[in-house]
């Protein structure tokens, strides 16, 4: 990334390669669409080009791409309360939960949907140290360098994630 | 170890995450806390289906869309570098174009307005100079009257009214030719003494003309009167007229002439010569 602020642009296509997948990823595990996250993956790109000179090579660079994509998710999520549905990656969630439930031949799809109905329904907050421990597969140390917290904080705030997480996939359970 | 600190720690003990020592004191609290045990069943199995939920792979069309993306950002980047080499010059020619060409206009605006307004303030003059030379002509025009009442005056038979028309000499700002002869004349031949003595006194304010000097060198041997002689005499030493010296002596040779007018005379030619 240094070399792409230093001017050789072409050093981005690089970073794309190696990147791209691990935030598409990202941003659809926290907004549970595919096309918007292949949307914002491209803003977050566009941002690193045009914003390079901010990029300071202090900390990873890939912390520096979770920072951008949160942003870019802020961004969505404000875009989302104007246009008055309010978030609508829970009525996707359900909406694939209540497909699925249509089928008992596929119980353990259904279990997949409640879950990911369950994760949807997960704050922001919550959702993000989950998808970020998860799936991203960070250790609590790069998140906390991502939301710019203590390692101890994002360990807290991973397990009451999951006590909730638990809690709302059990009500969904009881529910049908 | 109580079981909140144990719960806190079930996904690291999943994940192994943690120190030796830390995963024997948390597998010996499980050992005997069956609540603990089934909440560390709970979590390994949402961790587990969490898994199973993957992200569908990205379509090709991101490839496409970034390098495109990339490329016109390239581009622009590069436009932007060039019009940094070219900038002064498109900016010159813009200063043509809008700032500076605003500018001569409005400034063209203003020379014409004041080319305009010189203009009329001119033909505002005119009148005011027209009417300077009105007053001019008007004012020569006094003068020409004052000068010819002056003369007509000097011929009143009244003493009063001759010497009003000295006085008037005055107020002649261009005495010519003309007046300085009526009031030779006057001198030399006015009945009333007074009426000579003021007329002396006028000529002598105009001692500067040539002809008047001449006049008053003439008069000398005309004048009977001691006042007048005397005066004369004065107005001789006055102007330092040489040419008086030979009338004042003729003068002195005169029969009956006054004592104080010798001795006056006689202090004058002294003075002059």
């Amino acid at each position: 990334m240094l070399q792409v602020k230093a001017g050789d642009l072409n050093k981005m296509g690089l970073l794309f390669e190696r990147y791209h997948r691990e935030l598409f990823g990202f941003l659809y595990h926290m907004c549970g669409r595919s096309d918007a996250s292949e949307d914002m993956v491209q803003t977050v790109f566009y941002r690193m080009l045009k914003y390079r000179h901010t990029f300071t090579g202090d900390g990873a660079f890939r912390t520096w791409m979770y920072h951008l994509a949160r942003n870019v998710l802020i961004d969505l999520a404000q875009q989302n309360k104007r246009s008055t549905h309010h978030y609508d990656l829970v009525e996707y969630a359900e909406k694939i939960a209540g497909g699925m439930a249509a089928d008992e031949a596929l119980h353990k799809e259904q279990e997949l949907a409640t879950l990911q109905n369950a994760l949807a329904k997960l704050s922001d907050e919550y959702r993000e140290v989950l998808v970020l421990s998860r799936y991203q597969e960070l250790k609590y140390e790069e998140i906390a360098r991502i939301l710019n917290t203590t390692e101890g904080a994002v360990k807290v705030r991973v397990h009451r994630a999951l006590t909730e997480l638990k809690k709302i996939y059990l009500s969904i359970e009881h529910e049908r | 170890m109580n079981c909140e600190h144990v719960r806190a720690n079930l996904l690291d003990r999943l994940n192994e995450q943690l120190s030796a020592a830390e995963q024997a004191g948390l597998d010996a609290h499980l050992a005997q806390c069956p609540g603990c045990r089934q909440e560390l069943e709970s979590t390994r199995q949402v961790w587990q289906r969490m898994g199973k939920v993957t992200a569908p792979e990205p379509r090709p069309q991101l490839h496409t869309n970034f390098y495109a993306m990339l490329d016109s950002f390239q581009e622009a980047e590069q436009a932007k570098q060039k019009r940094s080499w070219s900038g002064i010059v498109e900016r010159i020619q813009g200063l043509w174009t809008s700032a500076l060409m605003g500018r001569l206009a409005y400034s063209l605006v203003l020379v014409a307005i004041g080319v305009a307004v010189g203009y009329w303030q001119q033909g505002r003059q005119t009148p005011t100079l027209a009417y300077q030379q009105q007053i001019d002509t008007l004012s020569s025009q006094v003068q020409e009257m004052r000068q010819m009442m002056m003369l007509s005056l000097l011929e009143n038979p009244s003493a009063t009214e001759r010497l009003r028309a000295v006085s008037y000499t005055k107020e002649i700002s261009d005495v010519d030719g003309q007046v300085i002869d009526a009031l030779l004349t006057t001198l030399n031949n006015d009945a009333n003494v007074n009426v000579r003595l003021v007329t002396l006194e006028a000529l002598a304010e105009l001692g500067h003309d040539a002809r008047v000097r001449e006049g008053l060198v003439h008069a000398l041997s005309r004048q009977d009167s001691p006042l007048v002689q005397v005066a004369l005499a004065d107005v001789m030493v006055k102007l330092q007229e040489k040419r008086s010296i030979k009338p004042l002596r003729k003068l002195l040779q005169q029969e009956g002439i006054n004592d104080l007018v010798k001795s006056k005379i006689e202090h004058s030619i002294r003075q002059l010569s």
